[in-house]
């Protein structure tokens, strides 16, 4: 951006201009950011994304002087509101950080006090920055309450953080955001840690909210259907550097960049099934911080990647524009000494234009695909008899006096090499389920069977076949295994204790199982701290297939990963299951990866299987109303059709008492009155093997969810 | 089945990776190690305690004979002669000084380790097994915990006898209900992780998975929790050695001397000031050690 342009012009709410971050860890530095560049104009909205370790929040909290101790700002500048933030100190950096900018966290039980009422939390911010008085501050903060659609804000400013749902504590630390008005709004990973349902309330509230605040807004995420929703413009961040900006629209419409092609495709779409192929992948795995990079950033893992590419790292392009090829004949021209270059930008960003850092960027479209297709009909796979049956299973927690009933009466059984999927939002019971399908906790009431057979509750009474049998893969890879161990020592235990294997042949399977999972054999040595999350996801998928298992229960095996990440666990298992012949209990609140992996799903609501059916059946009409409701409010990449959203009524209902009759009455928008209030909804069976629990007749339901209009906001309020 | 060239290449490859890994592993150390060295507080704590362990080993061939007694020197002021001056019975203080660390040194590292010991073993079970076993343990500890730990280790020496050995299990054993608190809850918090889950879902025994799943993962709140615990048993050695407790009369230890002195510490103040220094820069040492570790650790 030149001078003679910004003259006459406001300044932009937020201006960084080649900026470098290096941090300094356990005696080494680390380049975070390589000359970052972007601007996002007053009241825009500007959705940065990338995978973990790409430098999104590093270049936030660099925008907000936030940095950690042991990160520096190397060159470059920040201008929030045409002030370079690295003028300020001591007094008048707080207080510009109390005015001019405000952010968002990615969990909002850490940004609120827990020792404060809301009310104070709230009110400080006028008090300390407006100099208001209690009573007026207090004032103040019941108008910021109502501003973010909390119902009775008079009750919650009394109330504790811990009282309040995750979705309202997110409200409120929205609210105290925007309390002073400020210039600049950052949210990092506003909606990650919340449901699928209240990720949408906050969607809905942050997109309303647009209209009536002048703040710009950086949303900084991995999530590319959140920026589709919410954002004008986009940039794309991978290993410190952007590799792609332009109007998020045709980013993701037609990305210019083979990163961003690469993030797009990985990203299972709505509806896909693994018999219908295998998800795209980004081969390799993200640069570790400070790795000496030659030439493009992204060139070791892309498919388009020639020579040119390695030889000198091109610029931010414009597009359309011939900069890319340009570039390529000056750079293919030089000499191949990377030191004779010295970066520059080719041309200004913002103003809607587009840019990738590619040499070929006319060619991304055509990019080859990366997975070959895996076609693994699931008619032959899945047959047989049952292999796992669950009987009106129950489990109880006490907590002090309450009871709180985790999983109620749910039933269910599974074949020979089918997956099952779960779903439903956090406290519906679903990680309870399949800990007493595992052992690790005991049903109090029910039965288990397993290949005909009743199987003991606790793993610890099970005899090893039947621990061989069924194992798990856990959720969070940094805990999943022993950091004290080796990753070789790791699987060698497993093929001893589940496989019955011992003397030299436990070194052979463990070799074969870490080729199966494509461990490489360095990372045997290794200890899981130097080892990416992703492998640290396939060696725990190597000790659960260490006994040739019949049955793996995944609880959200893939939901900590990044996407392209993501995508090669989820063909793994794929791929293992038509090897192994392997059955999958598949726990995940991402509706379009169940989907895509299950031959059949569960929805859980409140303790209760409310719905059980194909995959294909649960996803579309008539479907039980819950089901209707957290299909819609997932945030797509569909820019075609504006998207209805069902909004549900308050809350969930506590476990130690549920609503009588029907347990989703109190929330449901297809509510018919005491019916639902005063029994238990019958099964209905729309389909053979499809059943949901609801008073709503299957045709009924059919034509209400298959009405071109809007479900009425009605029910019970 | 690989081919066989292809299993000689994994084999390289392990090999390679092997050496990168303990590489790797080098290094962490060296930084770990470097971290301390450059820690002022650990290294001032480290110098201290290794002068300490030097003069209780070598002081008696550095200095005079701390017990020679000198009728005609008695509570001579600090000189050129004496650095330290004389007490009432005209040994040099400056020798019995550096050797009074003797005995502090030998009670307080084996009644730590000892309470390491028992404490650790007792937390593993109580924050693994949790529960009933936990309830009845931890509220043990409470009541152990709650005793007066000088006047119960007093009590308890009395009816046994006052031989070192004897004073390093009742200091060990009075240490014991802390440590085991500390280390109970780093096992709960290890317990929890999915990695634990896993060990049992393997039917691994309970034995197994706190001895070789969860205590590796402990080991630095163990250090730090030593270290701690060092610095007390220091001090209670002392106080036991004040109060007559280990030790024949006459041995030049530091609570020993403190004690046989204190009837002329206001006309000859060097007889017990210099001890009781020598014992603080002691007890203080060891907690700059503890600092220093914390510090690097948590880095």
């Amino acid at each position: 951006m030149t001078d003679l342009e910004q003259q006459g012009t406001s300044p932009a709410a937020l201006d960084v201009s080649d900026l470098e971050v290096t941090f300094h860890r356990r005696g080494r530095d680390l380049p975070v950011l390589k000359g970052v560049t972007l601007r996002i104009e007053r009241g825009e909205a500007y959705g940065l994304v990338g995978e973990s370790g790409c430098g999104k929040t590093t270049l936030a909290m660099a925008a907000l002087r936030y940095l950690a101790s042991n990160g520096t700002v190397d060159a470059g500048k920040v201008l929030v509101d045409g002030r370079d933030v690295s003028t300020l100190k001591g007094e008048a950096l707080r207080k510009w950080r109390g005015e001019a900018v405000a952010m968002v966290y990615q969990d909002p039980a850490t940004a609120l006090s827990p020792a404060m009422r809301i009310g104070d939390q709230v009110g400080e911010v006028f008090r300390y920055h407006e100099g208001l008085s209690r009573a007026e501050s207090r004032e103040r903060a019941r108008e910021s309450l109502r501003r973010v659609a909390l119902p009775d804000p008079d009750a919650t400013l009394r109330r504790y953080p811990f009282e309040l749902s995750g979705g309202q504590q997110q409200r409120v630390v929205i609210a105290m955001a925007l309390a002073v008005n400020p210039r600049l709004l950052v949210l990092d990973e506003p909606t990650t840690g919340l449901d699928a349902t209240v990720e949408a309330e906050i969607l809905d509230l942050i997109e309303d909210l647009r209209g009536r605040i002048n703040a710009a807004i950086l949303l900084i995420t991995h999530n590319l259907g959140l920026v589709a929703r919410l954002c004008e413009r986009v940039g794309v961040l991978y290993a410190g550097r952007v590799v792609e900006e332009g109007p998020a629209r045709e980013v993701f419409t037609d990305p210019r960049h083979p990163y961003t092609m690469g993030l797009l495709r990985c990203v299972p779409r709505f509806g896909m099934n693994k018999a219908d192929a295998a998800l795209q992948t980004i081969p390799g795995t993200l640069p570790a911080l400070g790795e000496p990079l030659q030439g493009c950033v992204y060139s070791a893992r892309c498919p388009m990647a020639k020579p040119v590419c390695t030889r000198r790292e091109p610029d931010l392009y414009a597009w359309p524009g011939d900069g890319g090829p340009a570039g390529r004949a000056q750079a293919e021209a030089m000499s191949p000494d990377p030191a004779a270059y010295s970066p520059h930008h080719a041309s200004p960003l913002g103003d809607g234009a587009r840019h990738a850092r590619c040499y070929f960027s006319a060619q991304v479209r055509e990019m080859p695909e990366t997975t070959a297709v895996l076609a693994t009909s699931s008619a032959s796979r899945v047959g047989g008899g049952d292999v796992l049956q669950i009987d009106a299973l129950r489990r109880t927690f006490k907590d002090g006096r309450k009871k709180l009933t985790a999983v109620h009466e749910v039933s269910l059984s599974l074949k020979r090499g089918e997956t099952f999927g779960l779903v439903g939002e956090s406290g519906s019971g679903k990680t309870t389920l399949a800990k007493c399908v595992t052992g690790l906790l005991v049903a109090d009431s029910g039965t288990l069977e397993f290949e005909g057979k009743p199987l003991r509750s606790a793993a610890g009474r099970r005899p090893r076949e039947a621990l061989r049998a069924i194992q798990m893969v856990f959720q969070n890879p940094d805990s999943t295994l022993n950091p004290a161990w080796t990753t070789r020592a790791i699987l060698s235990r497993a093929v001893r204790k589940l496989g019955g294997t011992s003397g030299s042949s436990v070194r052979a399977k463990v070799d074969k199982l870490s080729a199966d999972v494509r461990v490489e054999p360095r990372f045997l040595l290794q200890k899981p701290n130097d080892l990416s999350g992703g492998q640290k996801q396939r060696v725990a998928i190597a000790r659960a297939f260490a006994g040739d298992p019949t049955l793996v229960v995944c609880d959200e095996p893939a939901s900590a990963l990044d996407v392209s990440v993501q995508a090669s666990i989820l063909n793994l298992l794929v791929e293992l299951q038509s090897s192994e012949h392997v059955s999958y209990v598949f726990i995940s609140h991402d509706l379009a990866v169940v989907r895509y992996i299950s031959d059949r799903i569960g929805v859980m609501y409140l303790a209760e299987l409310i719905e059980v059916g194909s995959a294909a059946e649960v996803f579309s009409a008539p479907h039980h109303p819950y089901t209707e409701a957290l299909l819609s409010s997932i945030p797509k990449l569909d820019f075609g059709t504006p998207q209805q959203r069902i909004p549900l009524h308050g809350s969930m209902p506590s476990l130690s008492e549920p609503p009588s009759g029907c347990r989703f009455h109190t929330r449901c928008h297809r509510f018919l009155g005491d019916i639902c209030v005063n029994q238990e909804p019958p099964l209905q069976e729309p389909a053979s093997g499809h059943v949901y629990k609801c008073h709503i007749l299957p045709a009924e339901l059919l034509a209400a969810q298959t009405a071109p209009s809007p479900p009425p906001a009605s029910g019970q309020v | 089945m690989a081919p066989p060239d292809a299993v000689a290449d994994r084999e390289e490859q392990v090999l390679q990776a092997d050496a990168v890994a303990a590489q790797e592993q080098r290094r962490q150390r060296r930084y770990l190690a470097k971290g301390l060295l450059r820690s002022p507080t650990f290294m001032t704590g480290l110098i201290i305690v290794l002068f300490w362990i030097v003069m209780a080993l070598f002081s008696r061939s550095l200095t005079q004979d701390p017990n020679v007694v000198n009728a005609f020197a008695t509570l001579k002021a600090p000189s050129a002669a004496h650095w330290f001056g004389t007490d009432d019975l005209g040994r040099d203080v400056f020798a019995r000084t550096l050797a009074g660390a003797r005995t502090v040194l030998i009670i307080a590292p084996l009644a730590t380790l000892l309470c390491l010991l028992a404490g650790g073993i007792i937390g593993l079970v109580a924050g693994f097994y949790r529960g009933l076993v936990d309830e009845i343990i931890m509220r043990l500890v409470d009541v152990l915990l709650s005793l007066p730990v000088i006047i119960t280790a007093i009590l308890i020496l009395s009816l046994l006898g006052k031989s070192i050995p004897i004073v390093i299990i009742v200091v060990g054993a009075l240490f014991t209900p802390v440590v085991s608190r500390t280390i109970r809850s780093a096992a709960i918090g290890e317990r929890e992780r999915e990695y634990v889950m896993a060990a049992r879902l393997r039917g691994e025994r309970s034995a197994f998975i706190m001895a070789r799943e969860i205590l590796p993962n402990i080991t630095q709140p163990i250090i730090v929790e030593g270290t701690i615990r060092l610095g007390y048993a220091v001090f209670t050695a002392a106080t036991l050695a004040f109060l007559g407790f280990g030790l024949p009369p006459g041995s030049p230890d530091w609570g020993l001397t403190i004690s046989a002195e204190r009837g002329f510490v206001a006309i000859a103040s060097w007889t017990v000031l210099f001890p009781a220094a020598a014992l603080a820069s002691l007890v203080v040492a060891v907690n700059l050690i503890t600092d220093g570790l914390t510090r690097v650790f948590s880095r």
